[in-house]
């Protein structure tokens, strides 16, 4: 008797804690990590316009929510306090990338020296393509 | 011939910058939505929202993209894509629509004015007709909006499953914010 209540008790014990890890895990479910992730595809921001705009559908097939890698021509540097934007390829036909904000306290000197005209990689997710922005990407990274 | 050509050029590149000039924009916009209820609290922002704003006539057009929203909680994020607003069929969120009470607003006096802001909403590929108010508010020459709204969710076609009925609300608050910049 003592014994069967001591192993319901153990029992009790072990369903109490695994509960708790799940409901622990649900809440904590860490966040998908743009940074580790390999980028899917390597494109030139031109060309990435250039597929997008002509088939919008397609792009968000090929690149919707994937992490990429972008290179182009930086067009504008659009900061506020705590987030910066850079436009790739042509203010017209950007490719428009939010810095993720870690990226900014860490990079803050060479952000601020990137200027219009410089090149650059940038690694970030592919959130589609909007008709004011063009293509869109945020939670960006700078790429070495 | 050449002259006239010329001369027709120069002047449609002028009425061209002239159209131009009559227009605010941003593509750093915000919104955040929010909803609690005693078991869940639903906190997004989406930081890359567009907008124009023509100073001439009041229209203004706003666009985003779903999956630029971000949550504090990873798994609200993935049901919010996944299950509720399916950016994959419904990449994008539109308001097209214009400031009915335009003439009340001076952008070139700094003030805060009371707007009414009339037009369709397109969410989850279902447009629908607000009327919602706003403000806009001049500091220093800086023109910048915002408003606060509640949208419901059965109204766009966006499907709580039986769980989740008691811990979503079916109205998400909506919280709006625009700094324009001149549109050269």
């Amino acid at each position: 008797m003592n014994k069967t209540i001591k192993n319901l008790l153990i029992l009790a014990a072990i369903g109490l804690v695994i509960g708790l890890g799940v409901v622990y895990y649900i809440f904590n479910k860490p966040h998908r990590d743009v940074a580790g992730e390999k980028p899917s595809f390597k494109v030139e921001a031109k060309v990435l316009f250039k597929e997008y705009s002509a088939n919008e559908m397609a792009g968000n097939e090929k690149y919707g929510d994937k992490v990429i890698q972008v290179t182009g021509k930086i067009v504008e540097i659009v900061k506020d306090s705590t987030e910066v934007s850079i436009v790739l390829n042509d203010e017209m036909e950007g490719v428009n990338c939010a810095l993720n904000t870690k990226t900014v306290e860490e990079n803050l000197n060479k952000i601020n020296n990137f200027q219009v005209g410089d090149e650059v990689s940038l690694k970030g997710k592919c959130d589609g393509f909007d008709m004011i922005m063009g293509v869109v990407l945020t939670q960006c990274y700078l790429v070495k | 011939m050449k002259n006239i050509l010329l001369i027709i050029a120069v002047l449609a590149t002028g009425i061209i910058t002239q159209i131009n000039a009559q227009k605010y924009i941003t593509k750093t916009g915000k919104i955040e939505i929010f909803s609690e209820t005693p078991l869940f609290v639903i906190d997004g922002v989406n930081k890359k929202v567009a907008s124009i704003l023509n100073s001439a006539n009041g229209d203004i057009v706003a666009s985003t993209l779903i999956r630029s929203f971000r949550f504090e909680e990873a798994l609200v994020e993935e049901h919010f894509n996944e299950n509720y607003l399916e950016p994959n069929k419904f990449p994008k969120a539109i308001f097209k629509g214009k400031i009915s009470n335009f003439e009340g607003v001076d952008l070139g006096k700094d003030g805060t004015y009371d707007i009414t802001i009339v037009g369709k909403l397109t969410i989850h590929g279902q447009t629908r007709d607000i009327e919602e108010t706003g403000k806009i508010i001049v500091e220093n020459g800086k023109i910048s909006a915002s408003t606060q709204f509640n949208v419901s969710l059965k109204e766009y076609h966006i499907k709580i499953e039986k769980a989740y009925k008691k811990a979503i609300k079916d109205e998400i608050k909506l919280n709006v914010h625009f700094d324009y910049k001149f549109y050269r």
